[in-house]
């Protein structure tokens, strides 16, 4: 009522003001030109005057005009501009929707720019893709969407770090993760919580509900203007603003759904484990004798020892792990694979916001609560948070406003791949073993390995984030032409992690262990920049930004851990009664830049772009602290051309194309300092060198060129996108490996480069675009080729030594033994030797590049139908070129030669006996062969995968006006249905989340998940 | 006003942007820069980083005692543990990107410069400290050489020494990388054992008798130095070195064996070892993590049931094991020394003094201190051991393979009396560790180790 009141207040001054000004009143309204329904808040303005006015529900409108008027604008978003003629006549006016591809603006650093006048390479992804999406962060819905960005989300556990990387990985050492700008501010994107587990990511703390836009800067053109930061290109989040209208819009969206893992493995079950063993024993025995290894008189010698010895016989696995039950006669068959999942995990999401305002001061606030469960036990992601962002005219001149979101958010974690007690491993728990260990009626503690279901009854590891991202800024028109924005914001995240490991459980050793962790994170930045842009005439503009940034992040890292609890009772570090260990960090960072950057359209089709950054940072010496990151921009609007602008088929033709420098300095502080770290041997508090110096260090260098078009076919019925390019990246920041004899390991160096290049293209053709049925498709594909060049002979490898950088190749190379298939005489692996020939002794075998984990080919394809208030889509991800190592391979598919872990089932078709024609090599305990890590556990990574189906129903107009509401619709979906793919598992997963170099390795990761959801979004 | 305005902007903006400007220079908070190392007593707390490094995991607070022992398995210890790095050292079966291999020599090197940082600064050291920091940096310096030669070089027992290749001997510190001067190329063994001599003998020179803090003393390096005299055979001056440290009555035997092991802090018998506390240890890897079975360590190194063989059955000595599983779900028995963590890690023990005079002088024909047969039986009447009636060099390993089990003994003294390890020759290739591979990558002037 209050808002009633303030608009009776606002009219009745406008009425006052109308008597002294000699006023006349005109009516009309406002319909859609394509089928006559009328357009709500559309606005209705005075030409040449201040007063306006919106239209109302049934797009009628009445405004009092200056006698001295001639005519009214009238405007509204996705509509065409119409200027109507005053003649005292109630005025119906018809509004055509505007073609969208002439007025879609893109955000751009520090400012926006018309999709039309761009000549960089940018991709745009607007709320509708990124909302409602069954995954803890947004970046998940970017994947297939935006040709040229990688998506990996490296496994189905909720909270973990996403690896994207922007036109293929363009840093070896150095981090090749894009920048994040939300709303003008860098986020916070590095993980927070403590460095033993999967990183985690804290772009999960926002509301993906809240994004108005996505915008992906993958040019030099649109990244340089984010200078030394840029390299592996910059995305830009923009949040929901306010919308003036005569209606306070509120939007609520409820959604529930239950999800299970996308695919599984295929495991041995008792009868076949059982079998197995039995064989593999045989094996055993057969190849002692046969070799004579250890002298046995008879066959039936060897086949008892290996049958009974108490290290190398094959009974007492079954006699210790049946725990008593009858192994013999498959008394007990447990799927411990299906132990590892929550069966139909639910995730409950509630969004509601409220959009409104007038000419003056326009807001949006919403509000979310997100629980959701993943597809593994005891892992699980919940949120609540709201944002409030608003704006205000404080007069002609003076605009300010404020982005604010603040959001709590709880991640109850795993331990990581490589722990005994993560469910993960569960599937190499024997099928003999039963759940439930029958003389204690408890779980079952005397597995293999410590059960990570026991463990999950006494194990919790919590972490807790506090996030608040505040944006304030001012514009100030100094003169029409010339404006001065100034933006402050912080980005404070503050973290306080958990984790507790009971006395029972394995991880607590019998006597309790816990930590805690307590990160804070504080960015402050600002960005003041001028905005010029003079109105020379119709056929020359000018737009010049020119300003300064200034950003600093300071770190502090409080951790400590202690063991020996009395009991399961008090379970934070107050119980333990040991401390053995506890230290605080503080890390800063500042980086200090200044930018220009100038468009010039000529004839509104020919377009330039010039843009320079200077950029300083911590991060390096005094002798190289600024770096320069210019680049230069054309495009040509052909079909603006007197020769192309009659077509009928061509509606829009633009070539463009750039060439500009950006920078990486993403290698963490003091790199290039000497530094002697804290030793504590007990009592002698020291000193130990930890790293060398290298005062001339500085920016990793990428030189970018990109060629591209835009296009548009039968008034802009097909349109898409062509673009090419280069990236050459020199200066890497190389961690290179030093010779350990002068007690350091690494220094950090600028040697050696990298090269991407690849073409990217997007089409959307509106296939149908009837009153009633609408068709639309959309394609893409990328392809990219990365190799890296003379990096000074550097070896670079991953912790695990399975992949590196190698000259010539990708980043990321698979460098491992070669498996060339199994002895037929033998049984033995065999693997390509130094020689050049086959060999079955491993040591002598040969490490080479046998493949990659980065893809050559990536895209999208989606299908959207409509009907009446009928909605659905069908959205297909493919990448292909790729390889993926089953890491885990040499414990579930060896054929037990690493251990009795329960087995994959195509390890059956293993060699037997002289002349088996097979790929799988001998089986045994004792003489089995192949189980070290080779080529053989490489498989091809390729996937087509249906990544959404969305069936949508709209309620009717009547059916609405009735409830007294705007809109309505329900909606079901599906991610993750069907997945193509010849990798034995999920495809979609890498243990090693967010590196370079370590990528594609599966060691008994968690799938994706496979989601259905059940949607509402009610607008009122 | 609009004009005031617009020179308000730009003035503000300008003077911000200078003030930022400083704000580029940013100290780290968590370390310590070059620079700082400038007065004695930073010196003195870079030594204390020397012993850090000793009691890493790649040193004394594993690798040394461990590594050696699966090397020289020979039916006593068994690897059932899913690291494949350490079961491939145990069936000889080692590749030169194996990460044990590399943290050894990295760590080494780590402690040889912190010892050659300390040599060079030691001007800047107090007078009335200058002996005792740079006798602990020739003690760091010796011990760390030369458990790396015997670990990466053929052993001195070939006869070849003099052309066998050790390890590069680096005498100086790195202050700041050099691309041509950083490569050094391997030493013979014999020049890395020349300067674990000079380096012991000058420590013994310098050390005080009695140090704070279970830091090194003159005994410590005399221990040392007469396990490299019995390496090379050259008894008399072993048994000399043993015999004054026995002499000395500094140290005694600890009441009974298990009392030798799991202090807190140096027992009675210790003449050096490598201190752990809760806070500060070699951390997840550790002797207690694979000695010690399920649910305090993982369990991985048991020993083999051959091990009770080689005692007399009243010999308290065999009855110091642990039944228990392991982390993958192995049945057998541990070994007791190392079922603790954050316990000191005896060195050089006192008992050894003892077996290494004895066989000195056997070897020698010498009695310094006392005669052989009694050193042997003082060590096994400790233990409750039947006195033996004579005694050969044999049997003098026979009771060090005993008394030293799991201490990385066995390894050394049988390569140096050339016996046979787990079927292979004591000079066999397969026996010492590659040079690493990432540092065959890093250095070109490094030549591989035969076999590798």
């Amino acid at each position: 009522m209050r808002k009633n009141s303030i608009s009776i207040i606002v009219m009745l001054l406008w009425s006052i003001h109308s008597i002294f000004a000699q006023t006349k009143e005109i009516t009309g309204k406002v319909t859609d030109a394509k089928d006559g329904t009328p357009i709500v808040g559309a606005t209705v303005k005075a030409k040449g005057f201040n007063t306006s006015t919106a239209t109302g529900q049934d797009g009628n409108f009445k405004i009092s005009v200056d006698n001295k008027a001639q005519s009214l604008e009238i405007s509204y978003i996705g509509f065409n501009r119409l200027v109507v003629q005053v003649t005292g006549k109630p005025i119906a006016v018809q509004l055509q929707q505007s073609d969208k591809s002439l007025t879609e603006v893109v955000v751009v650093g520090y400012g926006k720019a018309l999709k039309k006048d761009v000549t960089g390479s940018i991709s745009r992804l607007g709320s509708k893709d990124v909302e409602n999406f069954p995954a803890p962060s947004f970046e998940s819905s970017i994947q297939g969407k935006a040709p040229g960005v990688v998506v990996s989300s490296g496994s189905g556990k909720l909270g973990q770090a996403i690896q994207i990387n922007i036109r293929g990985i363009s840093s070896i050492s150095a981090s090749s993760q894009p920048l994040y700008v939300i709303d003008g501010l860098p986020a916070t994107t590095g993980s927070m919580s403590d460095g033993t587990n999967d990183a985690t990511n804290p772009l999960a703390d926002i509301n993906p509900n809240d994004i108005e836009s996505v915008e992906i800067l993958k040019d030099a053109s649109s990244a340089a203007i984010y200078g030394a930061r840029a390299a592996n290109g910059v995305v830009l989040i923009t949040t929901k603003k306010g919308k003036e209208g005569k209606k306070t819009i509120l939007s609520l969206d409820l959604s529930h759904g239950i999800s299970n893992p996308a695919r599984k493995l295929s495991f041995l079950n008792a009868k076949q484990y059982v079998g197995l063993l039995e064989q593999s024993k045989i094996n055993d025995a057969t190849y002692d004798i046969a070799n004579n290894v250890s002298g046995f008189a008879t066959y039936a010698d060897a086949l008892d020892f290996y049958k009974n010895d108490p290290y190398s016989g094959y009974q007492r696995v079954l006699d210790q792990f049946s725990l008593g039950t009858d192994w013999k006669n498959g008394a007990v068959n447990s799927d411990w694979q299906k132990a590892l999942f929550h069966k139909d995990a639910p995730t409950n999401q509630v969004n509601l916001s409220a959009t409104g305002g007038n000419d003056k001061t326009r807001f949006f606030i919403s509000g979310f609560y997100n629980t959701q469960d993943a597809i593994v036990i005891n892992n699980k992601f919940s949120r609540y948070g709201t944002r409030f962002n608003i704006d205000h005219n404080a007069s002609d001149k003076l605009i300010f406003g404020l982005n604010l979101a603040v959001n709590r958010s709880q991640l109850d974690r795993i331990t990581n791949d490589d722990a005994f007690s993560t469910p993960g491993q569960l599937v190499a728990q024997l099928p003999i073993s039963p759940f439930i260990d029958p003389s204690t009626g408890l779980p079952n503690k005397q597995t293999l390995y410590p059960s990570g279901i026991y463990d999950a009854l006494y194990d919790f590891d919590k972490q807790v984030t506090f996030r608040t991202l505040g944006n304030a800024y001012a514009n100030y028109k100094i003169l029409p032409s010339l404006s001065f924005q100034t933006e402050l914001g912080a980005d404070i995240l503050n973290l306080s992690q958990i984790a507790f490991a009971g006395k029972e459980s394995q991880d607590g050793a019998g006597i309790g262990k816990g930590s805690t962790v307590i990160t804070q994170s504080v960015s402050l930045n600002t960005n003041n920049y001028f905005t010029y842009s003079p109105t020379i005439n119709d056929n020359n503009k000018l737009n010049v930004v020119a300003g300064m940034s200034y950003l600093q992040n300071n770190n502090e890292h409080t951790y400590a851990q202690g063991e020996k609890y009395p009991s399961d009772a008090v379970k934070n570090l107050a119980g333990a009664t040991s401390i053995t260990g506890a230290s605080t960090t503080q890390d800063k960072y500042t980086f200090l830049s200044y930018f220009l950057r100038a468009n010039y359209t000529l004839f509104g089709k020919f377009l330039f772009s010039v843009s320079d950054r200077i950029d300083g940072s911590s991060r390096f010496g005094p002798t190289s602290k600024y770096g320069n990151f210019p680049a230069v921009s054309a495009g040509w609007i052909l079909s603006d051309e007197n020769f192309l602008k009659n077509s009928n088929t061509l509606s829009f033709l633009k070539l463009r194309a750039s060439y500009g420098l950006t920078g990486n300095s993403e290698i963490g502080e003091q790199q290039f300092r000497s530094l002697y770290s804290v030793a504590n041997y007990p009592g002698l508090p020291g000193f130990t060198p930890t790293q060398l110096a290298n005062p001339n260090l500085k920016w990793e260098k990428s030189k970018q060129t990109d060629i591209g078009l835009n296009f548009g076919f039968f008034k802009n019925r097909i349109t898409g996108e062509l673009d090419y390019y280069k990236k050459h990246t020199s200066d890497l920041l190389l961690n290179t490996n030093i010779p350990l004899t002068t007690g350091y390991a690494t220094i950090y160096q600028n040697a050696g480069t990298l090269d991407n290049s690849g073409v990217e293209f997007a089409i959307t053709s509106r296939n149908v675009d009837g009153r009633n049925f609408k068709w639309t498709t959309s394609f893409n594909i990328a392809y990219n080729k990365n190799k890296v060049g003379d990096i000074n002979g550097q070896v670079i490898e991953s912790n695990d030594g399975l992949q590196r950088a190698v000259q010539g190749y990708a980043v990321g190379s698979f460098y491992m033994q070669k498996f060339m298939g199994v002895d037929k005489q033998t049984g033995d692996a065999l693997y390509l030797g130094k020689d050049g020939k086959n060999t079955s002794d491993y040591t002598l075998a040969v490490r080479q590049v046998v493949g990659k984990y980065t893809p050559n080919y990536t895209g999208g394809f989606t299908n959207t139908f409509s009907y009446k208030g009928l909605d659905l889509s069908a959205f297909f991800y493919f990448l292909t070129g790729n390889n993926i190592y089953n890491a885990a391979g040499r414990f579930m598919s060896d054929g037990f030669y690493n251990g009795f872990d329960n087995q994959t089932t195509d390890i059956l078709k293993g060699w037997t006996k002289p002349g088996d024609i097979t790929n799988v090599p001998r089986t045994g305990y004792n003489f089995g062969s192949g189980a070290s890590n080779s080529s053989r556990w490489l498989y091809k990574g390729d996937y087509l995968r249906l990544k959404n189906v969305t069936f949508g129903y709209s309620l009717p107009k009547s059916l609405i006006a009735a409830l007294n509401i705007s809109s309505a619709r329900f909606y079901v979906s599906g991610n993750n249905l069907l997945t193509f793919t010849k990798y034995p598992g999920d495809p979609e997963v890498n243990t090693n989340v967010v590196n370079n170099i370590a990528g594609g390795e599966d060691f008994y990761t968690i799938p994706q998940a496979k989601t259905f959801t059940f949607g509402l979004n009610i607008k009122f | 006003m609009k004009k005031l305005l617009n020179i308000l902007i730009i003035t503000s903006l300008l003077f911000f942007a200078a003030s930022c400007s400083k704000k580029l220079d940013v100290l780290p908070q968590n370390y310590a820069t070059a620079d700082l190392i400038k007065s004695s007593s930073d010196v003195e707390a870079l030594i204390f980083g020397g012993y850090t490094q000793l009691q890493d995991y790649g040193a004394f607070g594993q690798e040394f005692l461990m590594v050696p022992d699966l090397l020289a398995s020979d039916s006593q210890l068994v690897w059932v543990g899913t690291y494949s790095q350490y079961k491939d050292i145990r069936n000889k079966k080692i590749v030169s990107s194996n990460s044990v291999v590399t943290h050894i020599w990295g760590n080494g090197y780590n402690a040889i410069n912190i010892a050659n940082t300390v040599l060079d600064k030691i001007i800047l050291v107090d007078s009335s400290k200058k002996d005792l920091l740079e006798g602990e940096a020739r003690f760091i310096r010796a011990t760390i050489y030369f458990e790396l030669v015997g670990l990466y070089g053929k052993p001195y027992a070939d006869g070849n020494a003099a052309t066998n290749l050790g390890v590069p001997l680096v005498l100086l510190p790195t202050y700041a990388y050099d691309a041509v001067k950083n490569k050094p190329a391997r030493a013979t063994v014999k020049e890395v054992y020349n300067l674990v001599i000079a380096d012991l003998l000058i420590a013994i020179n310098k050390l005080p008798e009695k140090n704070t803090d279970s830091r090194a003393t003159s005994y410590s390096a005399k221990a040392i130095l007469s396990r490299v005299y019995l390496n090379m055979g050259d008894y008399t001056n072993a048994a000399l070195k043993a015999n004054g440290i026995i002499d000395s009555a500094k140290f005694s035997l600890a009441s009974t064996y298990d009392v030798a092991f799991n202090n807190n802090s140096n027992s009675p018998e210790d003449i050096f070892a490598v201190q752990q506390s809760t806070q500060s240890n070699a951390g997840g890897n550790s002797l207690a993590t694979f000695y010690a079975p399920q649910a305090l360590g993982r369990g991985d190194a048991q020993i083999d049931n051959n091990f009770k063989s080689i005692f007399d059955p009243n010999d308290f000595r065999v009855s110091f094991i642990t039944e228990g599983y392991s982390i993958s779900g192995a049945n057998g028995i541990y070994t007791n020394k190392w079922a603790l963590f954050y316990k000191a890690i005896p060195v050089a023990r006192l008992a050894e003094m003892y077996l290494t005079r004895g066989e000195a002088n056997l070897a020698a024909g010498t009695q310094v201190g006392a005669l052989p047969l009694d050193d042997i039986n003082f060590v096994r009447a400790r233990s409750g051991a039947a006195a033996l009636n004579s005694v050969t060099q044999i049997d003098f390993a026979a009771e060090r393979f005993r008394e030293l089990a799991f201490e990385g003994d066995r390894y050394w003294t049988k390569k140096r009396l050339q016996l046979n390890i787990d079927g292979l020759g004591f000079d066999d290739n397969k026996l010492i560790l590659p040079i690493p591979q990432r540092e065959m990558d890093a250095n070109n002037n490094l030549k591989q180790n035969t076999g590798y």
